[in-house]
């Protein structure tokens, strides 16, 4: 099915119809944990964007000779290879990114997203679909991470990236693990009431 | 049993590639990294000092470093300081666990190769003469203004609650916290990663030695006026009224992150052991060195 899809859907597909978050519910621990900034939401995006390419990519080229009984510990072998590599290139050359970046980078190892998309999507598909796929599920991911961190941000400390919007912190409580339970589950309520209100439509 | 096989095979397969992967990344960025950390160390050094681009350091100033060891010799274990002393040399100070004086002897390296750890491990193996083993503990670093001790920067690392927190330290010579940086860490970004926020860091601002002993943590909000000193680099605090409350809280305990009650009390028991050690050695190894006539530049 993936095969007929086009790069563009591909990568459309990752953000929409497939959001790692809010459609396939996977990696919710950052997702509930870090969000509780928009930036942070971006940083840990663009980490894992970076290693779910580049995992896909790498699966994706060796599927052939991938023993299906020890795929996932193969995964997770590519998984940290390209954490390290990442980590170590950023360390020795982009200092100020790293900085900023770093702590996000080593959390990735145990990701469900990047495992998950790799025993769904890259082990059966064409190096090139696996790149795009990577790419949206990258984005997907971002883009959920920073729409959570959005409402959690803004409501718990009444700013936006670090910039002060509202001048006052109207509930704390946003900020608090728990209550990234709470935006998630009402998020995702309200992406499905959006779907299914779409979908109504459609048929009338 | 073939099916084992292959797999055996295959998956040490797939670790000598990642591992070479790995490897190869590694050597190849290793000096980058290390030279990064290096200039990295030396800002947040004079920034801790309180010295930015705008307000270089004084020429008068100077830093010094000393090199703590862990000497084994059979079962006897004892303490050995790499001192530099005037006149551009450097000697090896060995202390035994009781504080008594044991032995001095000069070591023969540069003061540009003394950075390096393997070539001054190397040099103190050669002085200490065969049948005794060598195990670095820790750095401290002197600074001197014109000959008189400022302050002391002691780099040093604890657990934290995933892994190891690294951190820089300052302290005047009576002890009393100049300030606290954290150069490495891995807690979880917007809960113990706030570690790394001013206003956390800055509480240890100010505290000093006898306060800093019976240290906690209290796990209350902190005050708004304390949060806006805390955070004067955001809020725009003059100088003068930071000093004012800072002095008002030092006998405070450090205030709790929201939702990371362990890093934050794996910082402030951390920085508390760091120092109090710190407080202990330095009074032995000072008398050793007035005892001995070891004529250090600090």
């Amino acid at each position: 099915m993936a095969n007929e899809k086009s790069n563009f859907q591909l990568v459309t597909n990752g953000i929409l119809n497939e959001n790692p978050i809010f459609r396939l519910v996977l990696s919710m621990c950052p997702a509930v944990g870090i969000s509780t900034t928009m930036m942070n939401g971006l940083m840990l995006g663009i980490a894992v964007l970076f290693v779910q390419v580049f995992s896909s990519v790498t699966i994706s080229l060796f599927k052939n000779v991938i023993h299906p009984r020890i795929r996932i510990p193969t995964y997770t072998l590519a998984i940290a290879t390209w954490v390290t590599v990442i980590d170590l290139v950023l360390a020795a050359y982009l200092p100020e990114a790293y900085a900023q970046m770093g702590i996000f980078v080593k959390l990735i190892v145990a990701f469900a997203i990047i495992t998950m998309r790799l025993e769904m999507f890259a082990c059966k598909e064409s190096v090139n679909d696996s790149f795009w796929d990577g790419i949206g599920m990258g984005l997907g991911f971002m883009c959920g991470m920073m729409a959570i961190g959005f409402v959690r941000e803004l409501l718990g400390l009444g700013t936006l990236m670090g910039f002060d919007i509202l001048g006052f912190k109207p509930l704390l409580f946003f900020v608090l693990p728990c209550a990234g339970f709470f935006v998630v589950g009402l998020m995702m309520a309200f992406f499905n009431y959006i779907e299914i209100a779409y979908k109504k439509t459609k048929q009338a | 049993m073939k099916n084992i096989l292959t797999i055996v095979i295959r998956l040490t397969l797939s670790c000598i590639l990642a591992g070479t992967v790995m490897g190869t990344t590694y050597v190849f960025t290793s000096n980058a990294k290390k030279h990064n950390e290096h200039v990295n160390e030396q800002k947040v050094m004079l920034s801790l000092l309180g010295y930015t681009k705008d307000k270089p350091a004084p020429d008068s100033m100077a830093m010094h470093e000393v090199y703590r060891y862990v000497v084994t010799e059979g079962d006897v274990l004892s303490l050995g300081y790499l001192v530099p002393e005037q006149g551009h040399v450097f000697t090896f100070v060995t202390i035994d666990l009781n504080g008594t004086f044991l032995a001095t002897m000069p070591v023969d390296i540069s003061h540009d190769l003394v950075i390096d750890d393997n070539e001054r491990a190397k040099a103190i193996t050669t002085a200490l003469g065969a049948g005794k083993s060598l195990r670095y503990a820790d750095k401290t670093i002197v600074v001197t203004d014109n000959g008189q001790r400022m302050a002391y920067l002691l780099p040093g690392a604890f657990p934290g609650f995933k892994t190891f927190i690294s951190v820089m330290l300052a302290l005047d010579p009576s002890f009393t916290i100049l300030g606290l940086e954290i150069m490495e860490h891995e807690e979880d970004p917007g809960l113990g990663g706030e570690i790394v926020q001013d206003y956390f860091k800055n509480q240890f601002k100010g505290k000093p030695f006898a306060v800093l002993k019976k240290l906690k943590v209290a796990k209350t909000p902190i005050p708004a006026e304390y949060l806006k000193a805390l955070e004067a680099k955001k809020s725009g605090m003059t100088a003068a009224d930071v000093a004012t409350i800072q002095e008002q809280y030092k006998d405070k305990d450090i205030y709790a992150l929201t939702g990371a009650t362990i890093s934050s009390r794996s910082v402030t028991n951390g920085a508390k052991a760091i120092v109090k050690k710190f407080a202990y050695r330095i009074s032995i190894l000072d008398g050793v060195l007035k005892e001995q006539q070891i004529a250090v530049p600090f």
